[in-house]
């Protein structure tokens, strides 16, 4: 009987607290979710009050779509350039900027502040930047890399994207190292400094050991980041030039809303989340037994 | 007990009496975002004059489909009592919309353009806007180069003409690069030639299916493509061509800068933003053939490209009455028609509406729907054709193809298409 009311009482409370979340999370993400798988087995087509289940059929239809493919591959080639550079650039910054560099506090609010705009609006300035700017300066300093715009050449198109992810998130995931550094503890660098480590030693056999959680933190960002982006991508190169840019988001959008086949492009979404997943979790686990215990 | 009856009879007396009164509320989804301002005007105007009526326009988004809104808000059960959208989403949309057939408009309706008709003969939509395209000169860059654009029939022709205008120094033309200018509207033209009408177009389509389609025997691909290479090697722009933007364009042909630019009528405002002359720009068709008699080489497409639909589902027959009254004010009304015309800079698709437009490219396209010298207009049944087909003639712009592969992608296309 007591512990009967006490099992209550602690469902109750838990219910106060995580309920509404709970709720909501159901409401916006779970069903949602749920609801999608099951549309990629019919033939809805996002409208009709009908529709009927054609089991596998989209699936095999997104495995033999050729420009599903080479827009995956294209993603994951852009996934590996925005998770390298982005994170060993926001390592190097943040190691610089906890060391004696002078004015510190304002080069951190400055490489911070590109995150602080949304996608939309800094696609759009690049693509000013990439299209104009970039373009009369090759022009009349007759530099032939930027004499025509970066982003009517395919190539020069991703390395576009790649550049503004890359300065985008930087300034964000050099945060999380800079919290990640600064919890090093002191005198373990300093032991190392006396008993005549190298710099180079010293970053490689404490400083990155240490730091193993905020590396599994950032590259679980950036990789999923990479794989979901969509905004970049619309406003700087929107696909072009003839969809040569087209990442797996602006694919999946454009199936299922451009050329209205909803069954596809849902069931290119719900493989999107498998390999997102799957990649995501195995980088997390691999990590995690990297971590030391203090 | 007693009173609670008292005061809950009350209760529904002052709603009921509420109700009686209230306005009859009704919305307009607007899909075309440059003339919000100007409807919300009109629809002030239109509640003034109706008392009893409130119009409420509501914006979409720019860049996103109206396809997608119109799902969206019909799956939430907010449809809009009057909807704004092309004759691709009339036809799909059919069964949630009112026939209009009995309507008084529908005499008065240019016979230029023919009706959104569906399978069970009943009409949905109302014909809002009247737009066209071809090539867009400018006069005084033209005259400079002592160029006639009325003597301009052929390819051969217009050649010269871009060989006179760069003689003078000035650009021959701009060529804007976006998927949808060069795949629907462009290309557009060779299916209008081949199609010449709906039943042709789906007959058309049918056969590219099929793979019944050899497109390079046929003449109106070929002509409209031998022109584009002649535009292609004119082309300002032609280092670059796909760095282009939209809005770059008018600014090349506003201010006498080159002497052509393949667009349509909705480009007005921004090259009238530029123009050193208010009243300098006409069209001439894109020819297709060096011969000047052939079919193609005397008109330019025009049709109807936003029509105006009456929900039946989830809108009041009080509402429908008042959305119905609205669609008759913009045709008959004085004010109405003042808003269309003189707000919207809007091409009427209506007979009896005498107000002559402002602006040069409609008075332009007038001209062509007076002499009758009107091609189809193609509304593609395929919905990503303008983007997929685009993306081809964009490689075809900078020789990433060659006529042969942009053949082969054409044909590809349509045999893949679901």
């Amino acid at each position: 009987m007591r512990t009967d009311k006490r099992r209550w009482e602690q469902t109750k409370n838990a219910l106060l607290f995580m309920g509404p979340s709970l709720l909501i999370f159901s409401t916006v993400m779970v069903l949602p979710f749920l609801f999608g798988i099951l549309l990629s087995f019919t033939d809805w087509n996002g409208l009709s009050a009908t529709f009927s289940f054609i089991g596998f059929g989209n699936y095999s239809e997104v495995f033999h779509d050729k420009v599903f493919w080479s827009s995956f591959v294209l993603t994951l080639k852009y996934v590996l350039c925005t998770v390298t550079l982005t994170n060993i650039i926001a390592f190097s910054l943040a190691y610089l900027l906890t060391g004696n560099l002078r004015g510190r506090n304002f080069l951190k609010a400055g490489f911070f502040t590109p995150n602080l705009i949304g996608g939309i609006i800094l696609g759009f300035v690049w693509q000013f930047v990439f299209s104009r700017v970039l373009t009369t300066m090759g022009k009349s300093l007759g530099w032939s890399l930027f004499a025509t715009s970066w982003l009517s050449d395919p190539d020069k198109a991703f390395w576009a994207m790649v550049i503004v992810t890359v300065w985008q998130y930087s300034g964000y995931m050099m945060v999380i190292y800079i919290a990640g550094l600064m919890s090093i503890p002191k005198e373990l660098i300093e032991a190392a400094e006396i008993e005549g480590a190298s710099s180079f030693t010293r970053v490689r056999k404490i400083v990155l050991p240490f730091l193993v959680p905020s590396i599994i933190v950032c590259v679980f960002l950036t990789v999923q980041r990479g794989f979901m982006v969509y905004d970049i991508n619309l406003a700087l190169t929107s696909g072009g030039p003839f969809r040569s840019t087209a990442l797996i988001s602006m694919n999946v959008y454009q199936t299922a809303f451009l050329s209205q086949r909803y069954g596809p492009g849902q069931a290119e979404a719900f493989f999107l989340f498998l390999v997102v997943a799957a990649i995501s979790l195995t980088q997390v686990y691999l990590g995690k037994k990297q971590e030391i215990e203090l | 007990m007693k009173r609670i009856g008292v005061l809950m009879l009350s209760l529904a007396l002052v709603l009921s009496a509420g109700l009686a009164y209230a306005d009859v509320h009704i919305t307009l989804l607007n899909t075309k975002g440059e003339i919000q301002a100007q409807l919300e005007d009109a629809a002030k105007a239109f509640s003034a004059e109706n008392p009893g009526i409130t119009l409420d326009i509501q914006p979409t988004p720019t860049g996103s489909s109206p396809f997608q809104i119109l799902s969206s808000v019909y799956a939430s059960g907010n449809a809009p009592t009057l909807y704004m959208g092309d004759t691709n989403d009339m036809i799909q949309f059919a069964d949630k919309f009112s026939d209009l057939k009995n309507e008084k408009w529908i005499k008065d309706s240019s016979d230029n353009f023919e009706q959104v008709t569906t399978a069970s003969g009943s009409i949905v939509g109302f014909p809002f806007t009247v737009e066209g395209y071809g090539m867009i000169y400018n006069k005084a860059v033209l005259a400079k180069a002592g160029v006639d654009p009325s003597k301009i029939h052929t390819t051969k022709d217009l050649e010269a003409a871009f060989k006179k205008v760069q003689a003078t120094g000035a650009g021959a033309l701009v060529i804007a690069p976006m998927d949808w200018s060069l795949g629907a509207h462009f290309l557009g033209i060779a299916y209008s030639l081949t199609a010449k009408d709906q039943a042709g177009l789906n007959k058309l389509v049918a056969d590219f299916k099929a793979g019944k389609v050899d497109v390079s025997k046929n003449k109106a691909f070929s002509g409209l493509l031998d022109t584009f290479d002649v535009m292609k090697k004119y082309n300002v722009r032609k280092a670059d061509a796909l760095a282009v933007t939209y809005d770059e364009c008018p600014a090349l042909i506003g201010p006498d800068k080159v002497g052509f630019y393949f667009q349509g009528n909705w480009t007005w405002p921004q090259i009238s933003g530029f123009a050193t002359d208010q009243k300098g720009f006409g069209f001439i068709p894109v020819p297709i053939s060096n011969n000047p008699a052939d079919f193609g080489n005397s008109g330019i497409p025009v049709g109807v490209t936003k029509y105006i639909a009456l929900d039946k589902k989830q809108n009041s027959a009080a509402q429908q009455a008042a959305g119905k009254k609205f669609l008759e004010w913009l045709v008959y009304s004085k004010t109405g028609q003042d808003a269309v015309v003189n707000k919207c800079n809007i091409i009427p698709a209506f007979n009896n509406v005498a107000l002559e437009p402002k602006d040069p490219l409609a008075i332009s396209i007038r001209q062509y729907v007076a002499k009758k010298q009107t091609l189809f207009w193609i509304n593609m049944p395929a919905p990503d054709h303008w983007s997929k087909v685009g993306a081809s003639m964009q490689k075809y712009l900078v020789d990433k193809i060659d006529r042969a592969g942009l053949y082969a992608e054409i044909q590809d296309y349509w045999k893949n298409v679901k």
